[in-house]
């Protein structure tokens, strides 16, 4: 046991690049798996309502504004989301994806809600996300 | 003459609210005292009222640094419930998100033994050594956290060639680096100084205390999940299970050294002998009335989970016995006849988790010192008696 063994190390390090990057200004690349915010496709969307029975955190809501058209209405809460991409995953129809932007705070948390306004698709899943 | 020195619920040593109560005679530490329940959130009850695939995610944040040990340990135990056997590539691949896991937090909590023992430098090269590890986990599972690798049934993400060889590479350079951290770990002298023989925890003493994980091995006692009850496909992979005999501070940091090279053998067998094949199977909506106890060695120790269900979609009864919690007893007799300045210490060794292990409350009379059982009502009734005298607040805003 002696004295300074860490000493070699210390000096080495003098002349290593910083470990960091200079945030706001350089960005590193997020991984291509990454889960960012859930939106919705609604041109592939059946309304099942897979989403919304799975979601952890309840951030999803599905309402009915007219039954006889079959029009729905969708909203992602985004101040709840926790990115866990269960609802990608429920999705039977790919119609639930994650996008993978990371810089999404804001001062309100109102403002953090994404709202879609559809038509219930009368496709059968399987044929459209072939295509 | 004694005095009573309260340590926390806020305090600069320690990372999470808890209480600490020392009664010191001069600079020594005759007596202490725990006091729990500052981190409480109700996560068991929670779980009561979300669905078998909701609470893998809320499993999943009882704890940020061992996220995966949980929602293993739950998931583990919702298999067995439901009979279904997930795939070999699938428990494959969790077991080495759990072995990358526990890399990751043993670097953690060597950075943190670094930073309490007054080695800042050496904190901050593990901690950026530990980036590699958070980026293998991220290239794996999208997040550096919460990882939410784990289905029920299996895993959710698959491995591609490209990752594999991405794995491997990063694991040569952290083989070097732990080995250079033993090194240094263990011959220089004045880190070695600090740390042995403070928090001193006989043999006996760890057993009959019901110490586990690194604090148990510590003591010389080889037990380890893994090797005695093993789970999923550690039957298969060889390794070792490492101890110390030092009973002390430097003995838990020799046991995590060890461990992230025992770890990082693991790791390479699973990735050279991964099978090919599904990575998860369909798991049911609901699983028959039944209950299931399932264990798994987090990184910090033995982890349980105890789960009941009715036949519907939701727990009846979800309990979660973390580690830190079994590691409580032995702190106290670890902290007794040591010195104030040790305690910071002492309490990073057991790598504690306090939000991990804030589960119940227990009803304590202030004077006779006795615990009972309440109900709610009746606890509702006590609150309605202590708070009629208070005048209200009236101008108290709510925060939100």
């Amino acid at each position: 046991m002696k004295l300074g063994v860490f000493i070699p190390e210390l000096l080495r390090h003098l002349f290593k690049k910083p470990a960091t990057v200079d945030y706001p200004f350089q960005k590193l690349t997020v991984p291509p798996e990454f889960r960012g915010s859930p939106y919705l496709r609604p041109e592939l969307c059946i309304a099942c309502r897979a989403c919304e029975r799975d979601c952890p955190a309840e951030a999803i809501e599905i309402t009915v504004t007219n039954e006889a058209e079959k029009k729905f209405n969708m909203v992602i809460h985004n101040d709840r989301c926790i990115h866990c991409a269960q609802c990608v995953d429920s999705c039977p129809t790919d119609a639930m994806q994650m996008d993978n932007l990371f810089e999404i705070s804001d001062y309100d948390r109102h403002n953090m809600k994404k709202r879609w306004d559809f038509v219930r698709a009368v496709v059968k899943p399987k044929a459209e996300t072939k295509s | 003459m004694s005095f009573q020195i309260p340590i926390g619920p806020q305090h600069p040593a320690l990372k999470e609210p808890i209480g600490v109560r020392v009664t010191v005679d001069g600079e020594i530490i005759r007596e202490a005292d725990l006091r729990l329940g500052y981190n409480h959130r109700g996560v068991e009850k929670l779980a009561e009222q979300k669905t078998w695939t909701q609470n893998i995610y809320l499993m999943e944040r009882i704890c940020g640094i061992c996220s995966h040990s949980h929602a293993t340990c739950y998931v583990q135990g919702v298999e067995k419930l439901m009979e279904i056997e997930p795939p070999k590539r699938g428990l494959y691949i969790r077991i080495l998100v759990s072995e990358l896991e526990r890399v990751h937090s043993h670097l953690l909590w060597l950075g943190v033994a670094g930073h309490e023992a007054g080695f800042d430098s050496f904190f901050m090269y593990v901690w950026r050594d530990r980036e590699i590890v958070m980026d293998i986990l991220e290239t794996i599972s999208g997040n550096r956290v919460h990882y939410a690798i784990n289905a029920i049934g299996g895993v959710r993400r698959d491995l591609d060639e490209l990752q594999i060889k991405h794995i491997l590479d990063s694991l040569e350079v952290l083989r070097q680096r732990s080995t250079y951290y033993q090194k240094l770990g263990t011959t220089e002298p004045s880190f070695v100084a600090r740390l042995a023989g403070v928090g001193y925890l006989s043999r006996e003493d760890a057993i009959e205390l019901c110490a586990v994980g690194p604090t148990l091995r510590a003591s010389g006692v080889p037990m380890d999940v893994r090797k005695d009850d093993p789970y999923a496909v550690y039957d298969e992979v060889p390794f070792e299970v490492c101890t110390a005999d030092s009973c002390d501070v430097l003995g838990r940091t020799v046991v995590r050294i060890k461990e992230l090279l025992q770890s990082y053998n693991i790791i390479e067998f699973l990735l050279k002998n991964l099978p090919t094949g599904p990575i998860s199977v369909r798991a049911p909506r609901r699983a028959k009335p039944n209950e299931v106890i399932s264990r798994y060695e987090a990184p910090r120790g033995e982890n349980i989970h105890y789960i009941k269900s009715n036949g519907s979609d939701k727990p009846e009864r979800l309990k979660v016995r973390a580690p830190t919690l079994a590691n409580y007893a032995a702190t106290i007799k670890m902290l007794k006849n040591g010195f104030i300045a040790d305690v910071p210490l002492i309490f990073a060794a057991i790598d504690p988790c306090i939000c991990c292990a804030e589960r119940s409350v227990a009803i304590v009379d202030a004077r006779t010192a006795q615990e009972r059982i309440v109900t709610m009502s009746s606890l509702r009734e006590l609150s309605l008696k202590t708070a009629k005298h208070q005048t209200r607040k009236r101008e108290a805003e709510w925060p939100l």
